[in-house]
């Protein structure tokens, strides 16, 4: 505390909270452990990792066995395609077969994603009627800003890829980046998920590992904002009874394109 | 069997010093007939367990000071009651944390008393005992018997044993019967409403005899049923041990 | 208020039916999902240690947490007090212009009154999760923590949408859901501001986490331009591994669920070249009493606790009298305990008092913690009083009971006597079938449900002392 002209000046509330704390812990007295923060993985972690890395595709098999399991609990759907050029065929129909929850026109919007460019959704003659926006945004023009917004806003259905799917829980991590927009797979009322079959992961302790110390996941952090999808919306918050569709979207469909890249 | 030559010193809760005596009668006449040494401090009275409950520790301590002085020379103590011994064991060391010399004592006695069925199943080993009671027969877990001294088997043992009784599991027998000590008379309008739904389950469960381990639940369970005039008799699980 | 209200919530069958649905689906499908887990069963007692290491270490998770939130463009703001608290959030609102707030489910912000505060500024609020928007258009408080709307039938939901929807009557669920996601979804497109709480923050990756089903969370802080997130102090883990092990258990005891359905880490604002999320990001970390229950040993580790209700679906008390007795945010075995702590043992007595410490919360909560202790613990300052948390011993009358019970009880002689006198009251008692059906206060409350069994005609000391330890 110190005084100035008459006035008194208090500490910092920051300084204050912490230093409330402190006190409460009986710092300095008590110091912290040092293994407060780990700096490299445990034996365990590691060999968690090794086996992630070596996957064979038959095990991945047994993933998507998994998650077959899994999905129908969650009321999700699972597409199994066996090239990109199927699934988009197959988005295709779901778009053309599905109907918007409210109004009649139909428009459709997609991350800027690689896995999702590759649909080319654009061309296919049926959806020649269906507008298909996309997320990209270079951080420049704020009417684009606006302008993507109300495209996410009208449309029915989002399309997004995601970092990782995981077959214990059906759950799809997706990282924020240019591109990708969070709103693609919230607010649209139905949610089409594109990710491959070397994406898959067996359950949430390997997920976080990967994220926890993989190195290229280390070097790009979580970002401002990962999200874990498991399942379409949902809700019992009346006398206990499950309802899909709360607030997110009431549909999840889970493309998984089984066939190998050229470059596995 | 080494405890066959030790003596066993009965610790005879007060609710069943007081009004459920025959329920000694019968946890003594099971050890008696095992050939055990019997030995019983008539000056006991009240472990605390009621006062220490309703936070006044105080009072506790008196009762444990007196119940350590009392039994800390005995080379096994047994007890018919779940919740005194869960007291004795847990509670008395709690009691004397600030106090290192009685603290040991504390300890002393708490390692060497057990519950009734404790005793016999894990102790003694024996979970036969030649006793025969026809009837259908459902458990109540008392609380602290089952979560606070982890004895949920060792009863349903012994009664699985007993000739022509028939064993029905009724519904949510681990659940609360609502006694909580003075808490069934000071919250009594929410003790009685959690005591309803137990005793609904013991009448769905179509048994004619309710047994457990604790008569404090027991004697809750029964002011019910009899309010209720239901003919289902309740019974410390000591009295269908000792019946033949 | 206590005994009234609970005495209402027993009397009334919808609830009642509502608390038993709850307690019997949640209950054991939550005991089911602890079992089954890769870690083995020691991972509560691993997450309990985790969150007791944060607690210990809470000075230096709050500085890492704030530091990298700022790095990444957020701001954080630490509130000492519930008005602290209520001002930062006014003041972030007046800066930004904000005239229409919606809120996903958040027990601090009923903790520090933040809704009124903000309506009293005349800016608009909407509750976006289904069960706090139902309870927010009756004008009522939430009944448990996970499922604020628990104790309100179909048919009641259904009118009041009717009246404060204009919504054709249903009593359908899917129905009724559908009808206030549509008009929700206008309020979330429409709001300046988000406001959520914290489940857990993370503190060596900067992060806090929300989790919700029903994505409404997501939605309230994704669209608005501004997000303000609220977190009591002690919500935060070290480090990511630690942080997924609680969150998973958390799901555990909230839902039944391996993890909840949407699960968002947010750790600030969305950068200038992300297509949307909030250009803003606030976090305003909340004490208000929670630093006293840090510097008390005996009490600390509550401070562990994830608000994740599993206590609420085991417990016999809760399951009869529901949320609306306690008269707290925190309700249920978890409010027996923070309540107290948080707003006055005295004032709140009858949340400690008023269990039968069955230990099933114990059991049931993901971290294994000590309720039953921590309520003894608050009853022995109630019966002594206490400085250090200022309160007065309770109930003169009972302790002088005790006080001569105690007497009584250290002296088999007088205990004998007492009970040869009290073999002579009892017979003036009214009594049927060898039972006593009317007790005389104190005890008149037992007798109002259950009859009493009499004191024997002789003790079992006497019997053992007439046989001699011979056979009975």
């Amino acid at each position: 505390m110190e005084k100035e002209s008459g006035r008194k000046i208090l500490m910092d509330p920051e300084k204050q909270f912490i230093n409330t704390i402190r006190t409460a812990l009986g710092r300095p007295g008590n110091q912290p452990p040092a293994t407060l923060f780990t700096t490299s993985p445990s034996q365990e972690e590691k060999i968690l990792l090794e086996k992630i890395n070596t996957r064979t595709h038959q095990e991945r098999d047994a993933l998507i066995e998994q998650l077959r399991q899994t999905v129908p609990s969650l009321h999700m759907d699972l597409h199994l395609e066996a090239s990109i050029e199927e699934t988009a065929r197959a988005i295709g129909r779901l778009i053309i077969e599905k109907e918007p929850e409210w109004g009649t026109s139909k428009s459709v919007v997609c991350w800027d994603h690689p896995l999702i460019n590759q649909l080319k959704l654009s061309e296919i003659a049926e959806l020649r009627q269906i507008p298909i926006h996309n997320t990209k945004f270079d951080g420049k023009d704020p009417q684009r800003k606006k302008e993507i917004r109300s495209q996410v806003e009208a449309s029915f259905i989002g399309i997004t890829s995601a970092d990782y799917c995981i077959a214990a829980t059906a759950t799809l991590a997706m990282k924020t980046r240019p591109g990708h927009a969070r709103s693609v797979s919230l607010v649209p009322s139905i949610h089409v998920a594109v990710v491959r079959e070397k994406q898959l992961l067996a359950d949430l302790r390997e997920l976080y590992t990967l994220l926890k110390w993989d190195e290229a996941e280390q070097k790009e952090g979580l970002t401002c904002n990962l999200t874990l999808i498991s399942g379409p919306s949902k809700t019992g918050d009346i006398e206990l009874v499950m309802v899909h569709g709360a607030h997110g979207p009431r549909e999840l469909h889970l493309f998984i394109i089984t066939e190998a890249e050229l470059s596995d | 069997m080494m405890y066959k030559k030790k003596k066993v010193t009965l610790f005879i809760q007060c609710l069943v010093d007081t009004l459920y005596p025959e329920v000694a009668e019968a946890m003594v006449s099971v050890l008696e007939d095992l050939g055990l040494e019997l030995d019983c401090p008539t000056e006991q009275t009240c472990c605390g367990q009621p006062a220490f409950n309703a936070g006044h520790q105080r009072e506790a301590r008196a009762a444990a000071v007196k119940f350590i002085e009392l039994f800390e020379d005995a080379q096994v103590i047994v007890s018919p009651s779940g919740s005194c011994v869960n007291m004795v064991r847990h509670h008395y060391p709690d009691l004397f944390m600030a106090d290192p010399s009685m603290l040991e004592r504390a300890r002393a006695v708490a390692a060497k008393t057990f519950e009734f069925t404790e005793f016999l199943v894990d102790v003694l080993k024996i979970e036969n005992f030649d006793a025969r009671f026809p009837a259908k027969v459902t458990y109540h877990d008392s609380c602290h018997l089952n979560r606070y001294l982890g004895i949920h088997h060792q009863p349903r043992k012994l009664l699985a044993n007993i000739r022509e009784l028939e064993f029905i599991e009724m519904k949510d027998p681990d659940k609360c019967c609502g006694f909580g000590g003075t808490f069934a008379v000071k919250y009594a309008d929410i003790s009685s409403a959690i005591l309803e739904e137990k005793v609904q389950n013991i009448i769905d469960s179509g048994a004619t005899v309710v047994t457990g381990c604790d008569m404090s639940c027991l004697m809750n369970i029964q002011g019910m049923l009899s309010r209720k005039k239901a003919q289902i008799k309740v019974m410390h699980i000591a009295q269908l041990l000792s019946a033949k | 208020m206590y005994k009234k209200t609970a005495k209402k919530a027993i009397a009334d069958p919808i609830l009642q039916s509502a608390l038993s649905g709850l307690q019997g689906r949640l209950g054991p499908a939550t005991a089911s999902l602890y079992k089954n887990q890769p870690e083995g069963p020691d991972l509560r007692a691993k997450a309990h240690a985790y969150r007791r290491k944060a607690v210990d270490n809470l000075d230096i998770m709050l500085v890492t947490l704030a530091e990298k939130i700022r790095q990444n463009g957020g701001e954080v703001h630490f509130a000492a007090t519930a008005s602290d608290a209520v001002a930062i959030c006014l003041d972030i609102a007046e800066k930004n212009n904000v005239k229409h707030v919606v809120k996903g489910k958040s027990m601090v912000t009923e903790e520090i009154g933040l809704n009124r505060a903000l309506m009293d500024k005349g800016i608009e609020v909407n509750e976006t999760d289904l069960g706090e928007y139902i309870i927010q258009l009756a004008g009522e408080k939430p009944s448990h923590i996970v499922a604020p709307a628990i104790h309100k039938t179909r048919k009641e939901v259904g009118q009041l949408f009717t009246e404060k929807l204009g919504t054709p009557y249903t009593d359908d669920p899917p129905t009724l859901t559908w009808d206030a996601r549509q008009a929700l979804r206008k309020k979330f497109m429409a709001a300046d501001m988000g406001v959520s709480g914290c489940n857990l923050a993370c503190a060596e990756t900067g992060h806090i986490t929300t989790v919700s089903n029903e994505g409404n969370i997501r939605m309230a802080t994704t669209l608005p331009r501004v997000h303000v997130a609220f977190m009591g102090m002690e919500r935060i883990a070290a480090n990511l591994e630690e942080h997924q092990a609680i969150l998973r258990l958390m799901s555990m005891g909230a839902a039944a669920q391996q993890i909840g359905g949407y699960v968002s880490y947010i750790g600030g604002p969305a950068a200038p070249d992300h297509a949307d999320g909030p250009a803003s990001f606030h976090l305003v970390i909340l004490d208000n009493g929670r630093s006293r229950i840090l510097a008390d040993e005996e009490f600390r580790e509550m401070l562990c606790c994830i608000r994740c209700g599993a206590c609420l679906n085991v417990c016999p008390v809760y399951g009869k009298i529901g949320g609306h007795a306690y008269g707290s945010a925190y309700t249920g075995p978890v409010g027996a305990v923070v309540t107290p702590l948080l707003g006055g043992i005295n004032e709140a007595s009858n949340l400690c008092q008023g269990e039968t410490l069955c230990g099933a919360c114990r059991v049931a909560c993901p971290l294994e913690l000590n309720l039953p202790r921590m309520l003894l613990a608050l009853r022995a300052k109630l019966s002594e009083g206490d400085s250090r948390w200022d309160v007065k011993p309770k109930s003169r009358p009972e302790k002088m009971l005790f006080q001569i019970w105690s007497r009584v009880n250290c002296n088999r002689k007088f205990y004998d006597i007492l009970l040869k006198l009290g073999r002579l009251i009892q017979k003036t008692m009214p009594s049927s079938n060898k039972m006593i059906r009317r007790l005389p206060w104190p005890f008149s409350g037992w007798t109002r449900s259950r009859d009493m069994k009499p004191l024997a005609e002789k003790t079992f000391m006497e019997l053992w002392k007439k046989n001699q330890g011979g056979k009975f």
